[in-house]
Parts: C-alpha cells; structure tokens; sequence
C-alpha cells in the first residue's frame, strides 16, 4: 500500500522553493526560509548521529576486540583530541588554535600522504586493468597516456603547442563528453522529480 | 621485468631516490609549467578592481585529494586578496573543506594577518540547503541559520572548488539569488568542463582550473609579505609525468601487441 505522506512533503517544499525562486513575497520567503532551515537542521542531526553510529561502532569493535581494534583505537582517539582541544573550558571551538594545530600537522598531512599514494596505486590499476585484455581498457589507458603527453611542462614553441592542445582536448572532446554526461543526468533528475510532483510511481521506486 | 627485478632488487629504489633527486634540482628555463600568462588576466583585473576593506565571501570546499594541485594558487590569490587589504570571510559547506579551511586561517594568522580579517562563519551543513540560506542571509533576504556574517555587503565570492558542493552549486544556487556579488572560482582540472560554460555566459567572472592557469596567475602576481608560492617544480611534474607515460604507454603496447596476436590465432587457415 502507498503512503503518501513522503510525496505530499516533497511536492509542498518542492513547488515552495521553486515559487521563491521565481516570486518576490516576503512571505513566501519565510515559508521558503523554513523549510530550507528544517533541511540544514536535519542535514546536522544526519551528521551528528553518523558521528554517534561511527563512535559506537568502533567503541564496540574495541571492547569486543574485532575487526581492526588498533585502529578503531587510533579514530576514537582522534575524536576525542578534536573534541578536547575545542571544547576544553576557554577553548575558541574549530577556530581553536589547537584544533588548527591538530588539523595543519596531523590530519592534513596524513590526508596528502595517503592520496600521494595514488600516483603509484592509480599507475598499478591502469596497468593491470590493460593485462586483462579489454580493448576499452586499452582505448582509456591510451587516451592517458596522450593527455598526460600534452600536459609535460616544456617551454618555447613547443610547450605552447602541447599547451594548446591540452587547452583543446579539455575544452572540446572531454567537455563535450562531460558535458552529455551532466545533461543526461540532469534530464534523469527532472524527469524523476517530475515523476514525484505529479504522483507518478512512488518515492520507493 | 620480472626478471630484470630478480637480478636487479635494488632496481626500483634506485629509480625512486633518482627520481626524488631530479625534482630537487633548480628548474632550468627549457621547462616551463605556466602557459599563456592571458588565462591570469581574468582574476587579476578583478583582484585589481577590488576597493580596499572589500568583503569577499570565500567558499572554501576543496577536497584533499585534488587540493594539492590547487593549494599553491589558492595561497597566492588569498596573499594577494589581503594584499589589495580586502577582508575575508570565510565559509564551508562540506567537512572536509572546513578542515583544510581551518588549516590555511591558521597558517594565515600564524603569519600575523590581523584576526578581523580573516572572519570565519565555520561548517554549515545542508549542501545546497545550506547554500540557499548563505545566500538569503548575503542577500539579507532572512537570517536563516547561518550566523557570523558581518552587516556589509560583499564585493566579491571567491569559491574554492574539489568537493560536491563547488562553483558549480554556487553558479546554481547562490549566484542567481544574489546577483549583486560577483563569483569567482579555483578549481581542480577535474572540474574545468563542467566550470567552462559558466565562465563563457559570464555567471563566473574568472576562473582558474589547470596547473597552467594556476602557474600562469603565479607569474601574474608580485610576491606579497605572505610568501612566494612558486608551486611544484616544473622538473618534479615532469618526472612524474614521464614515469607515467612509461608505465602506462608500455602497458598499452604490451596490451596492444597481446590483442594482436589473439586476433591472429583466431584467424582461420
């Protein structure tokens, strides 16, 4: 059996929003105000109570000593330094220097090392995804390599060429692609909203 | 290869520390990261326009694994931003962008820019929500949940693009809402072809989306008491590009030279 609370809402905030958007009334601009601000109020309580599911989790997986207790060790205490350093009595919350501490010299840079891996570990993925034999494969691996051909930073003439192309390769075929992509996404999107403001299907779906 | 390693363990460090070794050595003038120093020109006249004690509202949602492609951009237009004494104000809709947005308002205070500059109205979450209300409460259209702007209009925003929430939500949700504050972007190369639409119809006044242009809008700029951001060494892009090239075009010919001969074995005789 359909519900049709969920929809109803969707249709009423939806049609509320884009009447904003189109028509200047002061109050069509709270209502609209109101809804945008339940949306930011449960976007926080969805954050906040990830936090909570993140922290029983790996408080669970340290008492019970499963899974990787090490590192879930590693998170709580993480979280529990952020916590302290913002929180501590005549602390400046995130404007901490503390907290900036810990973010600058700690979490950033390990953030950067673990994605710096990424040239070694993307490098060991194209070149075994081009092992398996697929011809997309070798057609991706292949674009790659010319793109990156393009983007070796020479000077005079020559990098100026590699420049313009590279310029050309990003603006025309790339874009177009990403481009199709995009409307293609956005037309799915329309239609489904479409979908849901004229009661056709359910939400589910 | 593999045998080529059994004899040779040493082979790969070797490669490795005369690789590191290449990218400390001083950057000759044949190699050139910059292109055209016009792709600057954009940013830099806004930049110039700017009145002293201008507002700018920085959106500040990169993310950390396109970041460092960015970063050295971003510091140098924030150093010449403060230089041309605007006033920044600083906002993010994304947890990741909050926490490299406290980095660089600590690494900016530690090089004693005065705290009234460098305002922060913190993590707003919501996504788009939290766009659309940033903006009535810039437009001064409703308050809304987002506190700590200051009483002023805004002359500029600046959006620091690399997460979900980039310029391209900007353009969408706030520009049109607030069509008095003009919308400038740094953004990962990722981002260009979804970006270069929007910079052609004028919704982003300027943009900056390649290593090129970054490098480019580098040049473009006197170095401020902030520091000189020179970005990477064009001699360390270049091995990393050419360690790519060869282990990529050499997996494309071995897998080029594989399909071959497949397809011959299967011809009939």
């Amino acid at each position: 059996m359909r519900r049709p609370t969920i929809p109803a809402l969707v249709i009423a905030v939806g049609v509320l929003v884009l009447a904003d958007f189109l028509v200047v009334n002061d109050s069509l601009g709270e209502l609209a105000g109101v809804a945008i601000d339940a949306a930011i109020v449960v976007a926080a309580g969805a954050a906040l109570a990830g936090v909570g599911a993140l922290v029983a989790r790996r408080a669970n997986d340290v008492w019970r000593r499963r899974g990787d207790p090490v590192g879930a060790g590693l998170v709580l205490a993480g979280m529990a330094a952020v916590l302290v350093a913002g929180l501590r009595p005549g602390a400046e919350g995130a404007s901490d220097p503390a907290v900036g501490w810990i973010v600058s010299a700690l979490m950033l840079p390990i953030g950067a090392t673990l994605f710096g891996l990424l040239f070694v570990t993307t490098l060991s993925a194209a070149r075994r995804s081009v092992d398996t034999g697929g011809r997309e494969a070798i057609v991706l691996v292949g674009s790659a390599v010319v793109l990156l051909i393009l983007l070796v930073p020479i000077g005079g003439t020559a990098g100026d060429a590699l420049a313009a192309a590279a310029d050309w390769a990003l603006e025309v075929p790339i874009g177009a692609v990403f481009r199709g992509i995009l409307i293609g996404v956005a037309v799915l999107v329309a239609v489904f909203a479409a979908r849901t403001l004229l009661g056709i299907g359910s939400t589910d779906d | 290869m593999t045998d080529l390693t059994r004899r040779a363990p040493w082979l790969w460090r070797a490669l490795l520390l005369l690789a590191l070794a290449l990218a400390l050595l001083p950057t000759t003038d044949l190699l050139r990261l910059a292109g055209s120093l016009d792709a600057a020109d954009g940013m830099v006249a806004i930049v110039d326009d700017l009145p002293p004690e201008s507002l700018v509202l920085v959106g500040f949602d990169p993310d950390l694994g396109t970041y460092a492609e960015i970063r050295p951009t971003v510091r140098t237009l924030l150093a010449d931003l403060l230089e041309h004494d605007a006033r920044l104000v600083f906002v993010s809709l994304t947890p990741e962008g909050r926490a490299l947005a406290i980095a660089e308002r600590a690494r900016l205070l530690a090089s004693a820019v005065a705290p009234e500059r460098l305002m922060d109205v913190g993590f707003v979450p919501g996504a788009e929500a939290a766009l659309v209300s940033l903006a009535r409460a810039v437009d001064g259209t409703g308050d809304g949940l987002v506190a700590g702007l200051p009483d002023e209009p805004f002359a500029l925003g600046l959006v620091i693009g690399g997460n979900d929430i980039g310029p391209r939500s900007w353009v969408e949700q706030f520009e049109p809402r607030v069509v008095a504050v003009e919308i400038v972007a740094v953004a990962p190369t990722v981002l260009l072809p979804e970006l270069t639409p929007y910079l052609e119809s004028g919704q982003l006044r300027a943009l900056l989306a390649t290593p090129r242009d970054g490098a480019a809008y580098r040049e473009s700029v006197a170095p401020t008491p902030l520091g000189d951001f020179d970005g990477p060494a064009p001699l360390a892009v270049l091995v990393g590009v050419l360690v790519a090239v060869a282990v990529l075009g050499f997996a494309v010919v071995s897998g080029l030279g594989d399909s071959l001969r497949s397809s011959r074995g299967r011809e009939p005789a």
